[in-house]
């Protein structure tokens, strides 16, 4: 049953996080990337205790990795955010359509 | 000892102390010579480990730092590896030293070279890992670099709207292949590459199977502009500064390639996935050929073109066969030539003249000959004319889809070949067409960047005339990659 129940929140976490990439504020699309990543960190380290009795350091070392990328990630999105902001005064992803898209 | 040859990978570091010390203490180009000397360093290391697998073809060469293969993250090397990772960094020395003469005016040079040596590491890491654990810290240190670089004149707003789209896509890309990668740890309780296939490979396709097989596909498939995921493709090449551009269409996308390859044929047995990638080539080249011909702006209809020899190389990897395989790694090594001469000469023509719009460039070839003359047999390599390295490549890969009998792909794949000459021929006869006004006094360009033009020009007749040396590594690759897996496995284990 907690089984099922994880899985629901990976499942759940996964989709929330697709959804807000569809958003146009460029700042919700990030958070939602993040979103898509910590539900792959939660499955990471559901799965990492459900083999057997002991808890496997992999998943749990590579979920620490992943969390220091993530941060990476977020500090490129949001200074490419501050670029943005300067060029186009706005942060709706649709007002940015000089090129052709 | 063979420790000693992966010190390449600190380059980035070297480059950005160099970029510091150079601007504190004024001393001209030290970062430039510096990033040309590590590039070549990356070059000769490269080699040297490939002359330390030269003894065995079948030899994996294993390096680890603290734990051994299972447990630790490894690097993994075998033919394919090498042969991707020289691809790599041969292209990345002439991308570091056109570099030199093409960013002269610009500032910011030293993040310029750091971000730049460290793509190459990052793809070269890519292709050496031998687990999920390093293949992701890798991708993501090759995504994040080029993310930066595509966006990098950033006092132009089309820069930044280019690598803000190609941010979103390729970073929820690397997070989906994130999330795939944790449920194949679940199913297989590791991430070592060669355990994964002992537990994997074989087994029955059930729903979990297919989720991470959708998974990789599409996180993949981002990076390397499977079709209907290719939309950052066309803005994000044209808007970088040139050498990025032949590095970005040259070689980050056959990293994608590769990563693919070498995950799927871990994962998964060829019948599982042959008809999916057929399709998904079929729809690559066509669409792509298609759009390449509508556009008027050089660098775009380039990176136009970049999609659909992703197209065709799709096709060998479609067959899933030696031969397939072995086109595929062939069209990568000539496309990273052929693709980066191109993104390079018609950089140059873009340094002198400042416009990329075909219609103005009129006759601009009378006045640059040189250039021009390399960025023909480019064009003509691309098209696959015999006497370029394209021929050979393109000759390889159709036959391999007739070996499987794929006989609608292999009509698709000559029609579209054809039909992509359309638009180089129309490119070529407007640049020697009578010139006008506009471009009357303009110059040919630095003679660095047009001996590095002629230089690249000049292996692409060569290797299409003598493609022996080239074949001879392709084979043993993708040999490794099919035949080699069983030994893979043991190698690693024991």
């Amino acid at each position: 049953m907690e089984d099922l129940a994880i899985y629901v929140l990976i499942f759940s976490l996964f989709s929330i996080g697709v959804y807000c990439t569809t958003k146009k504020n460029f700042i919700k699309i990030l958070l939602g990337i993040e979103i898509v990543l910590n539900s792959g960190n939660l499955a990471f380290i559901y799965f990492s205790s459900a083999h057997s009795g002991l808890i496997d350091p992999l998943g749990q070392s590579l979920v620490f990795m992943s969390i220091i990328l993530g941060g990476s990630v977020v500090a490129v999105g949001l200074s490419m955010a501050v670029n943005a902001y300067k060029h186009y005064k706005t942060l709706d992803v649709r007002k940015l359509r000089r090129l052709k898209w | 000892m063979v420790n000693m040859y992966f010190f390449f990978m600190f380059s980035p570091f070297i480059v950005a102390i160099a970029g510091l010390l150079g601007e504190r203490l004024r001393v001209r180009k030290l970062r430039e010579i510096t990033a040309v000397l590590t590039s070549l360093f990356s070059l000769t290391s490269i080699y040297m480990i490939y002359l330390a697998m030269e003894s065995n073809p079948n030899k994996i060469l294993i390096a680890y730092l603290h734990a051994l293969a299972p447990l630790g993250a490894v690097f993994e090397i075998d033919r394919l590896s090498i042969f991707m990772a020289f691809s790599a960094v041969l292209l990345g020395f002439f991308t570091t030293l056109y570099s030199y003469s093409y960013m002269e005016h610009d500032t910011r040079l030293t993040e310029y070279y750091t971000l730049l040596s460290a793509m190459i590491v990052g793809m070269v890491g890519v292709a050496f890992s031998g687990d999920f654990f390093t293949l992701f810290i890798f991708w993501e240190l090759m995504g994040l670099t080029s993310y930066v670089l595509v966006a990098f004149r950033k006092d132009r707003p089309e820069p930044i709207e280019a690598g803000l789209k190609y941010f979103v896509m390729g970073a929820l890309g690397s997070t989906i292949i994130f999330f795939g990668m944790a449920f194949l740890y679940g199913m297989a309780g590791t991430v070592n590459f060669a355990q994964i296939s002992t537990v994997i490979r074989g087994q029955p396709i059930n729903v979990w199977l297919i989720l991470v097989f959708t998974t990789f596909l599409v996180g993949f498939g981002i990076k390397t502009a499977i079709v209907p995921l290719h939309t950052w493709l066309p803005d994000a090449h044209p808007e970088a500064p040139s050498p990025i551009s032949a590095m970005l269409s040259g070689m980050l996308i056959e990293t994608g390639l590769y990563a693919l390859t070498r995950v799927l044929f871990i994962t998964f047995e060829p019948s599982v996935f042959q008809s999916t990638i057929a399709i998904l080539s079929a729809l690559t080249m066509t669409f792509a050929n298609i759009l390449a011909i509508l556009q008027n702006d050089i660098k775009r209809m380039l990176a136009y073109s970049s999609i659909s020899q992703i197209g065709y190389m799709l096709m060998g990897l479609s067959s899933g066969t030696v031969y397939g395989i072995l086109g595929m790694l062939l069209h990568v090594f000539n496309h990273s030539l052929m693709k980066g001469l191109a993104f390079l000469s018609s950089g140059s023509i873009v340094h002198m003249t400042g416009t990329r719009d075909i219609n103005r460039l009129k006759g601009v070839g009378r006045m640059m000959p040189y250039t021009t003359l390399s960025l023909f047999i480019a064009f003509l390599g691309l098209g696959g004319v015999p006497s370029t390295n394209g021929f050979v490549s393109k000759f390889i890969l159709f036959g391999s889809s007739a070996e499987v009998g794929n006989w609608w792909l292999l009509i698709l794949g000559v029609l579209n070949s054809a039909f992509s000459m359309g638009y180089y021929l129309r490119y070529m006869k407007t640049l020697i067409s009578e010139p006008s006004d506009e471009v009357k006094n303009v110059k040919e360009a630095p003679k660095l960047m047009v001996l590095i033009s002629l230089i690249m020009a000049a292996l692409i007749i060569l290797l299409g005339i003598w493609p022996e040396p080239v074949l001879i590594n392709a084979e043993r690759a993708s040999n490794a990659l099919i035949n080699g897996l069983k030994i893979y496995v043991q190698e690693v284990f024991s």
